[in-house]
């Protein structure tokens, strides 16, 4: 009681208890986020909750479901179709978070001085991520189409061979791969270039007076800054590709030969074309733990290997 | 990225209950439709856009103004890909629309469903509706067991489009009606000219079901069935089902076929003179009149017959007590009577669903708008087959789409491929 009373701020002790909670800072607070708490809860919180149910159900998502137990859970783990898109999906992320984070950093790098022109550059790298998916989608079907595509038009000028591209089972996963670190690598360039702008002049001064090399400031300087970035951009990137679904759905649709079909496009075929809702709400369950633990894991690397200036 | 699942869930959450439907004025007033003597309103779903969204909008207002009592409100529920979660959202919310327009594939699904209404005793009792003037292809997926869930709302099926400057400048005669698979066959090698990036056909390889049926439609050509007759079995691997995949690989090899990959590229390749042939629907017949190329319409060819594959939908009446039942099957039967029907075909450029429209006065003006359409109409007797009405089907279709595309990329050869699908298909079907 007595310490209760003592953390009361003076002048503020008084009055009704209501009007207490009313004027203090933690009210304001809780105001201001309350929309988004009440949406996150209603759009977010209370699907997570009834998709928990509803992968322990046989449901059809057309009539009343019945409880199953763990058995969609069972199922998947039998499920070789499951196993291959788990192992597409892990190809994907092992190449596009590399690839697109890396690129991204040299972006950035390139896009960070004064030169004529640069605003074009930068919303030229940009403008693909405000690009819907959706038209980005058509676009690259005909860029890669194997008659009519620009690619294979290109191909052609020099003298290489025709590809099929997006209808080639073993190349349909890294045009997936390209088309789709042109269009999210524009907000890691900006993720990046902000933290370009953010390291401090006189660290890279004493660098230079120390006699080091541009490549070396860059190694031994500037990505040790830019490690919170990169462990967010990594964290968010892996995210994103666990779960990539829209490029798939409107271009490849999973195939040629399932070579495209991922985790997340699964689910949709099970849930959506097959009417297994149970078992599409496994699927998403046991990619929700997977991406939760190995976002767990980079985060604890990342807290043992970022460097935070601040 | 993270959408499809926060959809799923929020599909889920809708069924079972906790979505309110968006619906608005007209359906809270349901209960002025059960007050008994008033005016009964009613409401309709349907996703139709453009020109069939201002024909629908129009022959309700028609009916409103001709028949007191009943008032039929038209309601918009977006994209029909949808509308099947949106009705059961509403059914198990309460307020279930008194019609909807929902896809035939989705006719199994519901028929469990207590919320529709079954039409078996209501055309019984009521011969002027005439059921068996429908197409049988339209009244085969209306019927799950003998339980009939709609009225055919759309009536497709498959024919062969062509662009006679294409065949004149190969030299080829204009296709005809005893057309063979050898004579298409090559036809479409001969209006292949890969220098000049020009195919004989086109066909979708996304391995949807948009692959599968036009498949099918040879299939039942040849001679053969996707099932055995008792549907517990799959019948697709077949000599009928290996010629026609033989088929499909044969002109595959010569470059003969477009491979589309489902975005329906082929539409404007076709009409900028680089496909010779399709086998298409009257849905891109808007599209092929508007473009100028000069074009024939003709059944498709056949091997020992000339059968088509047909796609219908349905309206569905869902239960809203006795007083809107009556007055949504009083519209419905309106609404697809012989001369109300035309008028929509006419508005719409949808076949007519009823086979008595073709012998009124007024369906040569439906003709003479729509060049070429006749042939779709007269291609419905065609129809006379129908893929499996079942809840499995749409599994069965992904297992044989793929058998189709892999022949089409060269990874499989026909027989290979039909005997792996018939493995998974039996399997799929002996499931519990």
């Amino acid at each position: 009681m007595a310490a209760h009373a003592l953390r009361r701020p003076a002048g503020r002790s008084r009055g009704h208890p209501f009007k207490r909670i009313a004027s203090s800072d933690n009210f304001a607070g809780w105001a201001f986020v309350m929309p988004a708490v009440i949406l996150i809860a209603i759009f977010a919180l209370i699907p997570i909750g009834w998709s928990l149910l509803l992968s322990l159900q046989a449901n059809n998502l057309i009539a009343p479901g019945h409880y199953v137990g763990l058995a969609n859970y069972r199922a998947l783990f039998k499920d070789h179709q499951f196993r291959s898109a788990i192992g597409r999906t892990v190809l994907y992320t092992a190449i596009f978070v590399p690839v697109s984070v890396g690129g991204a950093l040299a972006v950035a790098v390139a896009l960070n001085r004064k030169i004529r022109g640069i605003r074009f550059y930068r919303l030229a790298v940009f403008v693909p991520l405000v690009t819907s998916t959706v038209a980005t989608g058509i676009i690259f079907l005909w860029l890669l189409d194997p008659t009519f595509g620009l690619f294979n038009y290109l191909l052609s000028l020099v003298g290489l061979p025709q590809q099929q591209f997006l209808q080639d089972p073993n190349q349909a996963l890294y045009c997936i791969i390209a088309m789709t670190t042109w269009g999210w690598i524009g907000f890691d360039v900006i993720i990046y270039l902000a933290a370009l702008q953010g390291i401090p002049a006189d660290l890279l001064e004493a660098a230079e007076m120390d006699g080091a090399s541009r490549l070396s400031t860059f190694r031994s300087v500037v990505v040790p800054l830019l490690g919170p970035a990169t462990l967010f951009l990594v964290v968010w990137s892996t995210i994103n590709a666990l779960q990539l679904f829209d490029e798939i759905y409107v271009t490849t649709r999973g195939g040629p030969l399932g070579s495209t079909t991922m985790i997340v496009y699964y689910l949709y075929e099970q849930a959506f074309q097959f009417f297994n809702g149970g078992y599409g709400a496994a699927i998403a369950y046991v990619l929700f733990v997977a991406i939760l633990l190995v976002t767990i894991v980079q985060l604890w690397i990342g807290r043992r290997r970022v460097y935070y200036s601040s | 990225m993270k959408r499809l699942v926060l959809f799923l869930t929020a599909g889920a959450l809708a069924l079972a209950g906790c979505g309110g439907s968006s619906n608005s004025n007209s359906t809270s007033s349901s209960g002025s439709g059960t007050a008994g003597g008033g005016n009964v309103d009613i409401t309709l779903w349907e996703g139709y856009t453009e020109t069939e969204a201002s024909a629908i909008n129009k022959l309700a207002s028609e009916f409103n103004a001709t028949h007191k009592g009943i008032t039929v409100h038209v309601q918009f529920y977006g994209n029909n890909d949808y509308a099947l979660q949106k009705v059961l959202a509403a059914i198990a919310g309460g307020k279930p629309p008194d019609i909807s327009y929902l896809y035939g594939s989705w006719a199994p699904n519901i028929v469990a469903n207590p919320g529709i209404v079954q039409l078996n005793s209501l055309i019984a009792q009521d011969p002027s509706f005439n059921w068996n003037d429908f197409w049988a292809a339209g009244r085969r997926v209306a019927t799950v067991n003998g339980k009939i869930i709609g009225v055919p709302a759309l009536i497709d099926n498959l024919a062969l489009v062509y662009n006679k400057k294409l065949f004149a400048a190969a030299g080829i005669a204009a296709p005809t009606a005893n057309w063979t698979w050898s004579e298409f066959e090559s036809a479409a090698v001969k209006l292949t000219n890969t220098a000049h990036k020009q195919f004989g056909w086109a066909y979708v390889n996304d391995a949807s079901e948009d692959t599968v049926w036009r498949y099918w439609a040879m299939l039942w050509q040849a001679g053969g069935a996707i099932l055995t007759p008792d549907g517990k079995h799959a019948a697709f691997n077949s000599p009928a089902g290996v010629k026609a995949l033989t088929l499909l690989q044969t002109l595959a090899q010569h470059k003969s076929i477009y491979l589309d990959n489902g975005s329906g590229n082929y539409l404007g390749l076709f009409t900028s003179g680089h496909i010779g042939m399709l086998w298409t629907g009257p849905w891109d017949l808007a599209n092929i009149t508007a473009s100028k190329v000069p074009y024939g319409v003709q059944i498709l060819p056949g091997d020992i017959n000339h059968q088509t594959i047909s796609g219908p939908d349905n309206w569905v009446v869902f239960n809203n007590g006795s007083a809107r039942t009556k007055a949504a099957w009083e519209f419905l039967k309106w609404l697809t009577s012989p001369a109300v029907d035309l008028k929509w075909a006419t508005m719409t450029g949808d076949l007519p669903t009823r086979e008595s429209v073709t012998k009124l006065p007024a369906y040569k003006q439906f003709v003479s708008k729509y060049p070429g359409v006749d042939v779709w109409v007269r291609n419905l007797g065609n129809a006379t087959q129908s893929r499996p009405v079942s809840v499995l089907y749409p599994k069965i279709s992904a297992v044989v789409g793929e058998a189709i595309q892999s022949v089409l990329l060269g990874r499989a050869q026909p027989q290979q491929a039909l005997s792996q699908a018939e493995q998974q298909v039996n399997g799929i079907l002996a499931a519990p």
